[in-house]
């Protein structure tokens, strides 16, 4: 007996020449059943009822195909994954302070975290090109981020990102070094009420202004991180009237965003 | 009041081009004195001319009315101002005098019109000297009709509800008449297609498509006519394109013979080809049917382009009555989707369906706050099957049946499958959506919210004991608005 699918290959084979070179497969089985009690004048009308009514049966038959064997998994990591608010961070950090990013997968790593499996291939398509991020989120990955790229080839890195440097390397443990002005630098290592009261002092008077938003962006993403909470606080301070108001809110932003990040990354 | 929704809008254009006219013209900034009621929408639109062109539209009756010079039914500019008022973008307002003017002399106009319209023409296509009723001419005199209607008020002794119900009744016979009409020009053009073979030239044309799914526009089958553009996109994307092609062709052959029979199809699947075929029912008629009551789960969400219009689907399954759900939501350039519904909560919610044993529905009153997480119940594979199939049996031209599953990944040559101890249903996913799931699942079954379609399976969830991933396909950001 012809099975629904050879009869499908048949009306295939009829349907490509059309009927005005070739008729339609006389129906057997159950297409029969649905198509005999039709009056059909002209081939290519047998034809169209055919094909509907095998359509409509393999449809309302479908069935898996055979069983496969499972993909292996990756070999095991036993650090923890981090934190679901963690990965909401870095979401907002690659949106909002892209400055924070390398930050965020030393700290990963550092603190003996690593990177939840749904975000793997994102951070992973994320850092194809720079050899010393691709190295860094591999590692934040873990084994993962090779088992996915055996699978994925799309997810390798690219061009010299490919020859990823010795994870042991200082340049893939340090942050990259950002240009912040020598007059401003004092503010990097001073304690947090200091940099705090100067920061926002000169914000409020007009000394730092909008032209000096990128240096002091470096500077507020390289300070101390104890200083954060009382430089956000300072800045939250600076009077909504103040011509320095829309540029203290900016940094408010960043350092509580660097702050948090920091906090939900604690070490496990 | 119960706004459009932009498949409506689409439904009433009289051709792909007049919507695709109407688009750049879908931004507020485009408009002024914007305004809309229970009854009609309005505003002035800044065009080419040197006066802003007056548009006004009554949505009850359908009937549109712009000062343009255009001789289209309804105008660009007309589509465009529906188009804003379905996404929210027009506000309510009072109507201006010139709306009230023209809503009265409406009234006025359809109290005195007794004369019947023409007839239909004997091969069953209506006359062109019938437009249908429901939309009006752009541009229209209304000042003159306006008193003549007067005159002839006095006259009139039956009462304005039983014109409405006359002037329903024989819309609604003529938008049968024009779609039965056209569902006989599609099997002709099946037929055509069977005789001449797949490997007819003509087939790489997207003319020979464009052109029926425009006729099947103008005889108010537009569902019809989007299936026959996604058509058009089958021929020649895949080494089977024939036998893609080929079952789709089946499938509108069977919707063409069963919309010229509804009135002997048994009442559910009469009301399910009617949908499928393109018969629009408001979403206040919808939203007034007896509630589907449950707590809700936000299986699955897919966002996918037809034309110019990016299209979200929301798969919701019924707790209690394990009944799955779907709601649609639409957005042209620049404008939103429903964001409402996050996968992997619930809601416990009033479901309103369509006619028939449809999936789509509409979410009525909400009971509270969305809970969260939830996660869909998930059967092995040969049972998802079981259930894709008992649905597709009853609507054979589904596109889209969602399962949830338990079931692990197999690689297949350079494609993926889902797979356990019953079996394995190749997916079509690439990129992230995979990536993800791969990573998620690594060698473990998980369990998978996925839309059955007839290429493949969709992967759309992941549910784990805490959380969902959505990985369905999203819309291009450049497209939408962010809501």
């Amino acid at each position: 007996m012809t099975t629904v699918d050879e009869a499908w290959s048949q009306l295939v084979a009829v349907a490509m020449l059309g009927t005005d070179r070739r008729n339609p497969p006389q129906p057997v089985g159950v297409i029969a059943d649905l198509v005999d009690d039709t009056v059909r004048a002209t081939p290519s009308e047998r034809m169209l009822a055919q094909v509907a009514a095998t359509v409509a049966v393999r449809r309302a038959g479908v069935v898996p195909g055979p069983v496969r064997p499972p993909v292996a998994g990756p070999d095991p990591d036993a650090r923890p994954v981090c934190i679901p608010a963690a990965v909401d961070r870095w979401h907002h950090v690659i949106a909002s302070w892209p400055v924070l990013e390398d930050e965020w997968v030393l700290t990963v790593i550092g603190n003996g975290w690593r990177v939840p499996p749904e975000l793997a291939p994102t951070i992973l398509i994320r850092h194809r090109n720079d050899p010393i991020r691709r190295a860094r989120v591999e590692l934040a990955c873990g084994p993962l981020a090779s088992w996915l790229v055996g699978h994925l080839p799309d997810l390798a890195a690219r061009g010299t990102a490919g020859s990823a440097p010795d994870p042991r390397s200082e340049e893939i443990a340090e942050l990259p070094a950002l240009p912040i002005p020598p007059d401003l630098e004092a503010m990097l290592y001073a304690d947090g009420e200091r940099v705090a009261r100067q920061l926002a002092g000169a914000i409020d008077s007009g000394a730092l202004v909008h032209a000096h938003r990128a240096v002091l962006v470096n500077l507020v993403a390289r300070m101390r991180p104890d200083s954060l909470r009382a430089v956000a606080a300072a800045l939250d301070a600076i009077d909504g009237g103040a011509i320095g108001f829309p540029l203290a809110s900016v940094l408010a932003d960043l350092a509580r965003t660097r702050e948090r990040m920091l906090d939900e990354l604690r070490p496990n | 009041m119960t706004r459009w929704s932009t498949e409506q809008v689409e439904a009433i254009a009289p051709s792909a081009a007049a919507l695709s006219a109407a688009r750049p013209l879908t931004t507020v900034a485009a408009w002024g004195g914007l305004g809309a009621d229970d009854r009609a929408v309005w505003g002035s639109c800044r065009g080419s001319g040197a006066e802003p062109y007056d548009t006004m539209v009554d949505h009850v009756g359908v009937v549109t009315r712009c000062t343009c010079p255009s001789r289209r039914r309804p105008c660009k500019h007309a589509l465009a101002l529906l188009l804003l008022w379905s996404v929210g973008d027009v506000p309510d307002a009072a109507p201006p005098p010139g709306v009230v003017a023209w809503l009265a002399a409406r009234e006025r106009g359809s109290s005195r019109q007794t004369t019947p319209r023409a007839a239909d023409t004997p091969d069953g296509r209506p006359d062109d000297a019938s437009e249908p009723s429901t939309v009006d001419g752009c541009g229209r005199d209304t000042t003159a009709e306006s008193d003549r209607a007067d005159s002839d008020r006095a006259d009139s002794d039956r009462s304005e509800s039983d014109h409405d119900a006359a002037d329903r009744d024989r819309a609604r016979d003529e938008r049968v008449a024009r779609m039965h009409a056209g569902l006989i020009e599609l099997d002709r053009w099946l037929d055509d297609r069977m005789r001449t073979g797949l490997a007819d030239p003509a087939l790489a044309r997207y003319s020979t498509w464009d052109e029926l799914a425009a006729r099947l526009v103008d005889a108010q089958a537009g569902s019809l006519a989007n299936r026959i553009r996604r058509l058009a996109g089958l021929v020649g994307a895949s080494p089977d394109w024939h036998s893609d092609v080929l079952a789709e062709l089946g499938l509108l052959h069977l919707l063409a013979q069963a919309g010229r029979r509804l009135g002997s199809l048994p009442g559910s699947l009469a009301d399910a080809v009617a949908t499928t075929v393109g018969w629009q029912v408001r979403q206040a008629d919808v939203l007034a049917g007896v509630p589907d009551t449950d707590t809700w789960i936000v299986a699955g969400r897919s966002d996918t382009r037809e034309d110019r219009i990016e299209v979200r689907r929301h798969w919701l399954r019924g707790e209690t009555s394990e009944r799955w759900a779907l709601v649609l939501s639409f957005a042209a350039y620049r404008q939103s989707l429903d964001t409402s519904l996050t996968v992997g909560t619930a809601v416990a919610a009033d479901i309103h369906r369509y006619p028939g044993p449809a999936l789509r529905a509409l979410v009525g009153a909400r009971h509270g706050d969305p809970i969260d997480p939830a996660r869909p119940p998930a059967v092995d594979l040969a049972s998802a099957c079981d259930g894709v199939g008992s649905m597709l049996a009853a609507e054979p031209w589904l596109d889209r049946v969602p399962f949830t599953a338990t079931a692990a990944l197999a690689a297949v040559g350079s494609q993926f499958a889902l797979t356990d101890d019953t079996g394995s249903l190749p997916l079509i996913a690439g990129g992230t959506p995979l990536a993800t799931l791969l990573a998620v699942a690594g060698g473990d079954p998980v369990d998978v919210t996925c839309e059955w379609t007839p290429h493949g399976v969709v992967p759309l969830a992941i549910h784990l004991d805490d959380r969902s991933i959505d990985i369905g396909p999203r819309a291009d950001d450049s497209f939408v608005a962010a809501s």
